[in-house]
């Protein structure tokens, strides 16, 4: 009986999950964007002061739940000797969140072309690409058309994945939200990669 | 009545003493980074037999670090220490080639262990004073850390002995590793 009410239960509040590999750059932002994505969604966490980050020589991991399903997050880092780890997520992972830094002009184009590697993997072929175009709030940010169109060459290495590029800014908590859900949106929808069931 | 106002005045003061374990093989280098973290000296050690346990204040927060033997006839007792650890600092001797696939599996068995499954994971690649020591990011290949997909892990070189490289840098990230984690 215990096990068949357990079971019920587990039923009922079961909930798909979803793994977001988030990527780019050093110093692109991507701790920041997920200490605020995990403010926003979890409001009993508190706000872990952001201008404690240190670069990230590993991986976080931040878990919140929306449109009814969870989502894991991992945060890589973003340094060269660190990127070769990137691959080993691929596989597991349902959407891609890929930051760049609007700021950082000159290695707009590394940026760019380590993107395009990373795309061009075999494992990523069925992912949701999402690139957020970060530190908007910046004076000295990068014109979005210019980055828009930056993006718009891979669209042959693409091809049918959904991918879109959209602003934000990490640091003022501005269209982080927006950008989450359109990827949550892509990766419910997404058949080739089912969600993993977590109780 | 005294307890309670001992309560109450941490409660206030916010020095929960967090409680980390340093872990990896035998002649990794572990009793060294403990007491370069405890008096910022580079003590003479002897291999430990049991374990030292000292308690460390780093930037408001007090930790209770506790540095386990490493031989192999004494590594089945770690898991007595396993529960309610907060991190676990995981030293790897990147001069020895030969041994780091035992210290693979000594850590993958040790993550597998219930009772760390919250834990954060912090590996020092240590002695990287000596030449041809591996490189942090052949040191994660090797230990396989990108296998882990629920937990939250770093790696830094370090060197206990040569001007405590490093050691400063992983306190920094498991402060806020952990104060990210409450």
């Amino acid at each position: 009986m215990y096990s068949l009410l357990s079971g019920l239960v587990k039923y009922v509040l079961k909930k798909d999950e979803y793994c977001v590999l988030i990527i780019g750059l050093d110093n692109a932002g991507k701790t920041t964007l997920l200490e605020q994505v995990k403010t926003s969604y979890c409001h009993n966490s508190t706000q872990f002061p952001l201008d404690k980050i240190v670069p990230t020589v590993g991986l976080n991991v931040g878990k919140i739940a929306t449109q009814g399903v969870k989502l894991t997050l991992w945060d890589m880092g973003g340094q060269d000797a660190l990127r070769t780890l990137w691959k080993d997520y691929f596989l597991s992972c349902h959407g891609i969140v890929y930051v760049v830094d609007s700021e950082d002009e000159e290695r707009l184009l590394d940026s760019r072309d380590v993107f395009l590697k990373v795309i061009s993997h075999v494992q990523t072929t069925d992912l949701p690409l999402l690139v957020f175009a970060n530190k908007r709030d910046s004076d000295h940010a990068e014109d979005m058309k210019k980055i828009k169109s930056l993006f718009k060459e891979c669209a042959d290495v693409i091809g049918q994945r959904d991918c879109v590029v959209l602003p934000c800014s990490a640091l003022k908590n501005e269209g982080l939200e927006d950008g989450m859900e359109w990827l949550t949106l892509r990766m419910k929808s997404n058949e080739p990669r089912p969600a993993r069931e977590n109780g | 009545m005294g307890q309670w106002f001992a309560r109450l005045f941490s409660g206030l003061i916010g020095t929960k003493e967090l409680r980390i374990l340093i872990l990896g093989l035998d002649g990794a280098g572990k009793t060294t980074i403990l007491y370069r973290l405890q008096v910022g000296e580079v003590v003479t050690t002897i291999p430990t037999i049991g374990f030292n346990v000292e308690t460390v204040d780093y930037k408001n927060m007090r930790f209770q670090v506790w540095d386990l033997g490493g031989q192999t006839s004494i590594r089945p007792y770690w898991r007595c220490y396993y529960s309610n650890t907060d991190a676990i600092i995981y030293v790897v001797d990147s001069v020895d080639r030969e041994r780091i696939g035992i210290s693979k599996s000594e850590l993958v068995a040790m993550l597998e262990e219930e009772e760390l499954k919250d834990a954060i994971l912090c590996v020092f690649a240590n002695k990287q004073d000596i030449e041809g020591a591996m490189t942090p990011t052949e040191v994660s290949q090797e230990l396989g850390l990108s296998a882990l997909k629920t937990r939250t892990w770093a790696i830094f070189k370090t060197s206990a002995v040569k001007g405590g490289l490093g050691l400063e840098e992983a306190m920094e990230w498991l402060c806020n590793a952990i104060k990210s984690k409450q």
